[in-house]
């Protein structure tokens, strides 16, 4: 495949894997099969070998370019440089997909590092419906916004995370990217039905899907569900993930893995599952969607 | 949007903006009253619930410090380095999203705290570290063709200015932060005994290839390649070198140059003569 056929050829519904710089050599060297890999976009704003290996391996994969701080719903607005170096960068890699998240990070020109939650209000949707229409255009392209994992909810939040998505895509056009162990793990921490949440996402518009694994702390007495990609996809998120494709499809489906990153090998068993989960329902979806 | 709902919103939660500063106060050491006030206390304290973003937000950005400042961490041990980093994400939070270019002022914060103030050399082992993080991610160049010089008029050649390759840094020392860093690596001899007085250290650091390496440079090319990489024009370099040794080759300096693929552009200076 030619870069620019990996380019457009868009993501298929199949399994792939994030891509951490511990791997980056070996996916280079063996070229393991997996259908597409995703990056983090901010690591490879600056020069260097980062960008160079990326220049390398989008000639062998789809690559999707997913954000991590763009920060969509900082009232401050969206950073103009930030964003010019982003779309320089979607110019070269030529991206299958680009996606961010439904949170915040900056504040008064402080970046926290964090995808911090939003309540969800009208003043919300609008100050997030503003900045995905900006990041669009200068992108040039659709992006996919995805759903953060919570700790915490705010007194004043009355529309549902889900129907709140739902209204962005429809006043934007963006995608959706849903991120079942982000749900599973907010589920639990907030207490909402993690299957209704499902159920309310427009399937037609989610266009990938990420699982990871999560950690079990204790707060207090309380167990909280920590996103952290620190290990193997729990049985509880393969099963909220199996339900999540019967219900929107078969979607390209990435497996995330951030912290104490496992030997590629483990990766590529996890993205096996994911391949095992898709197949099972498309053979079940008659219009299997190819995202 | 609905100006009347944005009304009945503001009864209920203060703007969206003065909710964002009031969290990001409480993940950094300000007040959380103002951020608490608006969260649920759904089984869990508003505070606690504040409390598993700041350990990210910190567990981040201090993981991030490490990976620029291993040396450091080494150093002072993993412990105070924590302390340490801690304090400095508090006083100079990221100002960008890219976890590169965070710590940048980490050198210059070290020199000031306390606690560390007697390990002498540890800011400029830092700023050392800090140059080869820069250097690793500076942008790729296109060298300058050395022909370029010989086809300008001689006269225009002592107020010329040489832009030099982004990843280079220029930094000197009294202390042998050079050696230090080379017996803090991973699989370094321990039994090497640092001799602190062994005199300033005049070091350059840049990318080659996928690498950033740096190495000792003479004080005459070290003034005349930090006079260059400031702007200043190749007169004023040339004459800050000859300051300190007298026996400077312009000439050779400037082959030098050009066959370590130094220069990416060059310009007729408009800068004033550079301090030394």
């Amino acid at each position: 495949m030619t870069g620019r056929d990996a380019a457009t050829a868009g993501v298929r519904a199949a399994a792939g894997i994030g891509l951490r710089a511990p791997h980056v050599q070996e996916v280079i060297t063996t070229c393991p099969p997996v259908a597409w890999l995703e990056v983090h976009a901010e690591n490879y704003l600056g020069g260097g070998p980062a960008l160079r290996s990326l220049d390398q391996i989008r000639r062998d994969y789809p690559i999707s370019l997913h954000g991590v701080g763009l920060s969509l719903g900082s009232a401050d607005g969206l950073d103009s440089r930030h964003l010019k170096r982003l779309a320089a960068l979607v110019g070269r890699v030529e991206p299958a997909l680009v996606s961010e998240h439904l949170s915040w990070s900056v504040t008064g020109g402080v970046y926290l590092n964090h995808l911090l939650p939003l309540p969800y209000t009208e003043e919300s949707l609008e100050i997030v419906r503003r900045h995905v229409d900006q990041a669009q255009i200068a992108l040039g392209r659709q992006i996919l916004v995805e759903n953060p994992s919570s700790y915490l909810r705010f007194r004043h939040s009355p529309i549902p995370e889900p129907e709140f998505l739902a209204e962005l895509v429809r006043r934007t056009g963006c995608g959706l990217l849903c991120d079942v162990n982000n749900i599973y793990v907010a589920a639990h921490n907030l207490g909402f039905d993690a299957l209704a949440y499902v159920d309310a996402l427009p399937p037609e518009f989610v266009r990938e899907i990420h699982v990871a694994g999560h950690a079990r702390n204790d707060a207090g007495g309380l167990t909280i569900l920590i996103d952290d990609h620190g290990s193997r996809v729990s049985p509880e998120v393969w099963m909220l993930y199996a339900y999540a494709v019967a219900r929107l499809g078969p979607v390209a489906t990435l497996v995330e893995w951030d912290t104490d990153i496992p030997s590629l090998d483990v990766l590529l068993a996890e993205a096996c599952v994911a391949d095992g989960l898709l197949y099972g329902a498309g053979r079940k979806t008659p219009h299997a969607a190819t995202a | 949007m609905d100006c009347c709902t944005v009304q009945a919103e503001r009864r209920l939660m203060p703007p969206l903006r003065e909710l964002q500063a009031a969290i990001g106060g409480a993940l950094l050491d300000g007040p959380t009253e103002a951020a608490a006030a608006q969260i649920l206390a759904d089984r869990l304290t508003p505070e606690a619930r504040l409390d598993i973003y700041r350990h990210h937000v910190f567990t981040t950005l201090t993981a991030a410090l490490k990976a620029t400042y291993p040396v450091v961490c080494r150093l002072v041990h993993e412990r105070f380095f924590r302390y340490a980093a801690d304090q400095y994400i508090r006083a100079h939070p990221p100002a960008g999203p890219c976890l590169f270019e965070f710590g940048s002022s980490f050198p210059a914060f070290l020199a000031d705290f306390e606690p560390c103030r007697h390990l002498r050399y540890l800011p400029d082992v830092a700023r050392l570290e800090w140059a080869l993080n820069s250097a690793t991610h500076a942008e790729e160049f296109v060298p300058l063709d050395p022909m370029v010089l010989s086809q300008l008029p001689e006269d225009d050649l002592p107020g010329l200015s040489l832009h030099l390759d982004p990843s280079l840094s220029l930094l000197s020392s009294p202390w042998p932060i050079a050696q230090i860093w080379e017996v803090n690596q991973p699989g370094a001899d321990s039994k090497v005994v640092v001799d602190l007085a062994s005199g300033t250290v005049y070091l350059e650091v840049r990318r080659i290839g996928a690498d950033a390496l740096f190495r000792a440079l003479d004080p005459a090319t070290y003034f005349f390649r930090r006079a260059l990489n400031q702007g200043g024009c190749l007169a004023d370099a040339a004459g800050v070198a000859l300051d300190t040794d007298g026996a400077f080759d312009l000439s050779q300096a400037l082959r030098d140059l050009f066959a370590e693929q130094l220069p990416v552009d060059h310009a007729a200076s408009t800068s004033g003569p550079q301090e030394g």
